[in-house]
């Protein structure tokens, strides 16, 4: 081996770091602070703003601890994206960049802001407790220490990646649904609340359930993938998000809840028609008092602006309907096969 | 700078890691109805458990069926060079298979061997395939589960808490005083008792260490600066394999799993000094085989220093991905480098602090109401060298014992009390540093010139006209520390004063180190001293103990507790 990697490391590029600024005690509002430093091939975006702390502006206030990716203390935001500063390459970055040589640093979001780049972690750490984010063993603490559960390689797989979260909360930052709702659960802790529902040793499947399936929690994300796609340790959120859901269904059936009767009434509309038949779909969900006493002012209103969806009748099949059908039912029974194999 | 006043506590613990957090566990266990708290620097799911990779050492037997606690206690006892006390290692290794237990039978993700039981594989310096990991996140996944099973109990947390000094009078602590990190408030914590947690200071060696930034030696700067002795400080611990440019490591399990390691000349260069165990010998002569073939010019050349190569490739992909996934993420993304295709860029790195806190096998230290446990500690078990997978099983088996006896002693103690006074007097020298006028000194020049001089003068390979220059440059830098200004003057989240504090707390401790290093005429374990290349049982076969004496460090002694094993020379 020579050592083709080094001869890079010379080259250096004039970089500008613009960094989110609030000291909630003098500032009324936040502002930004450029910092141009060079930097080389190489270099992460903390270790960059570890330089401008030390050599240009201490007041600079992040949180940085491990600086190899696994605390996760270092979430922010780098040119608009949720990740950790101390796995992100500035050239990088950069090389992606809309503006030339220019990285804009932001705290994350939906969490409280503290002070430049912190944000309070603690919403987190509430909705980790009322989840029930552990094993709740069905084995009492007396006996613990003697013997181990006997857990196969399969059942291991089925938590590891999920295992992998280190609570950075960069997809707690990119949800959609927490920037208009703070009270959603969030897709960190459904990812923790998944990881205990396919445990064996835990005891408390059906009660973290229950609370999972309640407003604010499983059923109100809207599958934008933004989670997953910022996940840090590439964890595939959403196929625990599909899993709680999945299991919520199997274990509750499908009148438990509007959000597993929503996804019903969307499963039959596209059997039937390939197509969503919007008019009765609120009613589906939420009955007929729900949608009368919620969404009456806002049908007025579409009606006057002639925005009306077409009743149901009016509603026409997709082109094609009958190989959609037939593809349709392949995949429910492939679906179907598939959970029973997991189950053996 | 404000300051507020906590309600008494039984029992404050500082630090939450896989330590703390195991106290706080046990504690609750023990007594119930004793009120706890956790005082932690950054949240305990960020404790720099999580970086442990490889796993933990029990004599389960789930891979090798003959393997026995007996045998484990050897090859500790042995791995230390004979330092380690043999009635705290029978401890550490009875408790083993019963802690892992109790992990898995609360929901740690151990992997698993064909027969369901938890997975084990090889680590440098042990007879038997005995460490039980999860991937290459054992840490991270242990870590979370003691996270979640505290936060399922209650366990009251104060997260971003600094912790000061301890409040002594007399012979015992009253308790502590911290800094909210979020509001820049000190804050006191009286308590019957304090048990300190807060990890190794292997970070002094700033550049050349794989620990966290904040490994810093918090608890044991603490406890020093309150007359405890600290135990066999001069014994840090070079992991063989960090990688070149960060000093981030790439875990044992990697040579467990088979891997290489290779000089410029193509050689399997550990054929030289362990003809047996090859590449998983023990830590310190593997890391001293590294830098003996970087001395003698068989090691790579680069601008970020000279380097030797980890070889993985022949393993192939697969085992790469489903074994090491985290590592080869990490050599992608801090070295450029894939190992399922090209060799690892590594050189030896400070990696683990052996000494600590003089604690006996209970976790009790000198001063009645104060227990330490785990990195932060020296009981001693690890002695003169750790082996790969005892610590993780340190912090876990004396985290635990810690827990339970605060809880059983609490009651002995009266309850803390810690005045205004001395709250006063604590806030002064805070502002002191904050408003400072004149000539004064830079805390990222001086936390530089730290890491080089230990680098330098007090590194693998000792001598005593190098240790007296490290000696004399820490004087000098303590000196110059009384001036280090802070810049940054607001009180909501000021990291720069918590790094100005975090560096008064590396100078107290390298002051400890390099005067053991420089006593300790003899080479043992990670302590290898070029003018002294022999063990020297007959002088040497004891602790050190550094204890403060106005200010400045005085050193002592202790014998090491003998058992079952004589004294054998150590090879492999």
């Amino acid at each position: 081996m020579t050592v083709p990697i080094d001869q890079h490391t010379e080259l250096k590029q004039d970089v500008t770091f613009r960094i989110f600024r609030f000291n909630p005690q003098v500032d009324s509002k936040p502002y930004f602070d450029d910092y141009t430093i060079p930097v080389e091939r190489g270099i992460t975006v903390l270790r960059s703003l570890n330089y401008i702390k030390e050599h240009i502006d201490a007041s600079i206030s992040f949180r940085a601890f491990c600086q190899a990716g696994i605390c996760g203390s270092c979430g922010m935001r780098i040119n608009g994206l949720s990740q950790l500063a101390c796995t992100t390459q500035v050239w990088e970055v950069l090389a992606k960049s809309r503006e030339p040589a220019l990285i804009k640093v932001e705290p994350l979001r939906n969490l409280p802001l503290i002070k430049d780049l912190i944000v309070d972690m603690d919403p987190l750490v509430d909705k980790m407790k009322h989840y029930s984010n552990w094993v709740d063993s069905t084995m009492p603490e007396s006996s613990m220490g003697k013997k181990e559960f006997l857990i196969s390689e399969e059942e291991f797989l089925r938590y590891d990646k999920a295992t992998d979260c280190i609570l950075c909360a960069s997809c707690v930052s990119e949800c959609t649904i927490l920037r208009a709702n703070k009270e959603y659960v969030s897709p960190a802790v459904l990812l923790k609340s998944y990881r205990m529902n396919v445990d064996s040793r835990d005891a408390l499947h059906a009660l973290r359930l229950a609370e999972l399936v309640k407003d604010h929690g499983v059923w109100d994300c809207t599958h934008c993938y933004r989670c997953q796609e910022s996940c840090v340790k590439s964890i595939p959120i959403m196929d625990a998000i599909h899993g709680i859901r999945e299991e919520a269904i199997t274990l509750r059936g499908l009148k438990d809840t509007s959000g597993s009767k929503h996804a019903e009434a969307f499963m039959s509309d596209i059997e039937k028609k390939g197509k969503l038949v919007e008019a009765t779909l609120p009613i589906r969900t939420n009955g007929v008092l729900w949608t009368l006493q919620n969404l009456l002012p806002m049908a007025v209103k579409m009606i006057m602006k002639h925005r009306t969806p077409p009743p149901p009748p009016l509603v026409k099949s997709s082109k094609g309907i009958k190989v959609f059908r037939e593809l349709f039912r392949e995949m429910t029974e492939h679906v179907k096969q598939d959970h029973k194999s997991h189950k053996k | 700078m404000r300051f507020e006043r906590m309600k008494p506590f039984d029992i404050v613990i500082v630090g939450g890691g896989g330590a703390g957090l195991y106290a706080a566990m046990e504690a609750m266990k023990t007594n119930p109805s004793l009120n706890i708290a956790v005082l932690s620097k950054v949240y305990p799911n960020r404790s720099h458990t999580s970086a442990a990779q490889g796993g933990a050492n029990a004599a389960l037997g789930n891979k090798a069926k003959d393997d026995t606690v007996e045998m484990h206690i050897f090859d500790t006892i042995k791995g230390s060079d004979y330092l380690a006390d043999q009635d705290a290692v029978d401890v550490l290794c009875s408790e083993a298979p019963k802690i892992i237990r109790e992990l898995e039978n609360m929901g740690t993700p151990w992997s698993r061997m064909d027969d369901n039981t938890i997975a084990q594989r090889p680590f440098g310096g042990a007879g038997r395939p005995r460490c039980c990991y999860c991937a290459d996140k054992t840490g991270h996944t242990i870590l979370q589960t003691l996270y979640e099973q505290c936060l399922k109990k209650g366990v009251i947390f104060f997260n971003e808490y600094f912790a000061l000094n301890l409040s002594v009078k007399g012979s015992r602590s009253r308790g502590l005083v911290a800094i909210n990190m979020k509001t820049g408030r000190l804050e006191a914590f009286p308590a019957r008792t304090v048990i300190l947690a807060t990890g190794g200071y292997a970070k002094m060696y700033w550049n050349r260490s794989s620990n966290a930034a904040g490994n810093t030696g918090d608890g044991q700067a603490l406890a020093y600066r309150a007359g405890i002795p600290m135990k066999d400080m001069e014994f840090v611990q070079f992991h063989p394999t960090g990688l070149r440019k960060s000093g981030l490591l790439v875990t044992e399990g990697a040579r467990g799993e088979g891997g290489y390691l290779i000089n410029k000349n193509g050689e399997r260069f550990m054929a030289r000094y362990a003809k047996e165990k090859m590449e998983l010998g023990p830590r310190d002569l593997v890391s001293r085989s590294l830098e003996t073939e970087i001395l003698e010019g068989r090691g790579f050349d680069s601008p970020a220093g000279k380097y030797l190569h980890l070889d993985l490739t022949h393993l192939g992909a697969d085992l790469i991905k489903s074994r090491l996934p985290q590592i080869r993420e990490m050599c992608m993304q801090f070295e450029g480098v894939d190992p399922i295709e090209e060799p690892i860029p590594v050189r030896p790195t400070a990696h683990y602090s052996m000494g600590g806190i003089d604690t006996d096998n209970l976790t009790r230290t000198v001063m009645s109401g104060v227990y330490a446990a785990g990195e932060c500690a020296c009981v001693s078990v690890h002695g003169a060298n750790r082996l790969g997978g005892n610590s993780l099983l340190d912090i876990l088996v004396f985290g635990r014992i810690a827990g339970h006896t605060a809880a059983e002693e609490a009651g002995r103690f009266e309850p803390g009390n810690i005045s205004e006074a001395e709250l006063k007097l604590n806030t002064d020298e805070i502002r002191g540093s904050m408003h400072s006028s004149g000539h004064y000194e830079r805390y990222g020049e001086l936390r530089e010139e730290l890491g080089q001089t230990l680098a330098l003068n007090v590194g693998i390979f000792r001598e005593a006209s190098l240790l007296k220059k490290g000696m004399q440059d820490i004087a000098e830098l303590r000196e110059r520390f009384k001036r280090v200004r802070v810049f940054d003057t607001s009180d909501v989240f000021n990291t720069n004063l918590l790094q100005v504090l975090e560096l008064r707390n590396m100078l107290d401790l390298a002051e400890t180190v390099a005067a053991g290093a420089f006593a300790r005429e003899e080479s043992r374990g990670s302590h290898t001293r070029v003018d002294f290349p022999v063990r020297d049982d007959a002088k040497w076969h004891k602790h050190t103990l550094a204890t403060m004496v106005k200010g400045d460090v005085s050193l002592g002694e202790k014998p090491v507790t003998m058992g079952r094993y004589e004294l054998q020379e150590r090879t492999y």
